[in-house]
């Protein structure tokens, strides 16, 4: 069986994200920041009150993001690095750290756009490195085991029980 | 490839249903938003034309619970089944675990049938994957009408992988949910494998 790269997050990368995230919503003055995958998938959050649909946040961003990226295509630019949405009241900012994260960030008018786009700038550069290693392999191998697989079986059968 | 975060003790699943326009794609999510419980379930997102076609893609976060204490989700996903809107159907494959094909059974759409299923193939093996290594179920939807195709014949012309067939009405849910369990119990296990 070939192994299908996959995106692994261990405890040390993790610790890492969260502190970046932390001191990068304090100096940009953000309301929210997410790490996401381009696919779609949330990996974490630095915010003040928990968003109430990360999920849903989460999958439009990358989605709006990854359609940006064939604008690019179709108009013959290498990339567009960073999406930026205005509102009247809140702002969206996504800027990609690999070809397999991306980081969103809201923000109001109790900041500037300058000011965000520079710390993210500098986070992104931080950021990157993290996620070079894979070293959580290994931990996948302990974790996703047969005993994973006969566990998840019995869950879905609990789940939709009786549904149809 | 699933996403695994072992710091958060998460692993999330991508789902794609993918298909020709009208074959059901969003009626199997819609039907699965309307019937599981609550509390397992998040927002259904929908991007949709003012006549209701999907025009990038709906969007339906299921939660499995903890398994092994890791919190366990799928993420179910639908494509734009018109031919022309196929760059939104490359992207939302990216990252994809698990396709389920919804077939027309109608007489009428095997064109786009086969039309599709080429699509997917060509899609998958431009980002690097094939169905082969992924998750595939075919799932044969409108059952109940009439001038249809056998399902011999269908499997004949669109599983080539030997993969898991099932038949369905979405409109009244009969085998919807047999689909998505099939689905997900086979990302599980090729994870398993994977691994």
């Amino acid at each position: 069986m070939v192994r299908r790269r996959g995106l692994v997050i261990n405890d040390r990368q993790m610790q890492l994200v969260d502190d970046i995230l932390d001191k990068l919503r304090q100096v940009s003055g953000s309301r929210f920041i997410a790490l996401v995958s381009t696919s779609g998938q949330p990996i974490t959050t630095s915010s003040v009150e928990a968003h109430p649909d990360t999920l849903s946040l989460a999958s439009l961003a990358a989605s709006s993001f990854a359609a940006t990226q064939q604008l690019a295509e179709v108009l013959h630019e290498r990339e567009f690095t960073l999406l930026f949405h205005e509102g009247r009241e809140s702002n969206l900012h996504v800027a990609q750290v690999t070809d397999q994260v991306l980081l969103v960030i809201t923000f109001g008018r109790e900041t500037q756009v300058g000011k965000v786009r520079l710390y993210t700038n500098r986070a992104v550069e931080v950021l990157r490195p993290v996620f070079d290693s894979n070293d959580g392999d290994d931990q996948t191998n302990l974790m996703i085991d047969d005993d994973y697989s006969l566990l998840a079986d019995e869950a879905i059968d609990d789940l939709f029980a009786d549904m149809e | 490839m699933p996403l695994i975060n072992f710091a958060a003790r998460e692993i999330n699943y991508k789902i794609v249903y993918y298909g020709c326009g009208l074959c059901g794609k969003t009626t199997n999510i819609q039907y699965i938003h309307k019937k599981v419980n609550p509390n397992a379930r998040g927002k259904l997102v929908s991007i949709a034309t003012e006549e209701e076609r999907t025009l990038y893609f709906d969007f339906l976060p299921l939660t499995l619970g903890t398994v092994k204490g890791m919190k366990t989700r799928f993420h179910l996903y639908t494509v734009p089944g018109q031919s022309y809107y196929n760059a939104s159907r490359r992207l939302v494959l990216q990252g994809v675990d698990g396709i389920v094909m919804v077939a027309d059974s109608q007489i009428t759409r095997l064109d786009e049938n086969v039309e599709s299923y080429l699509n997917l193939w060509d899609n998958l093996l431009d980002q690097g994957d094939d169905l082969t290594r992924l998750s595939f179920v075919i799932q044969l939807n409108k059952r109940d009408l009439t001038d249809i195709f056998s399902a011999e014949d269908l499997k004949e012309l669109l599983n080539h992988t030997n993969s898991p067939v099932t038949e369905a009405c979405a409109l009244t849910g009969q085998g919807v949910f047999e689909t998505l369990k099939t689905v997900c119990k086979q990302v599980i296990a090729k994870t398993g494998q994977a691994s």
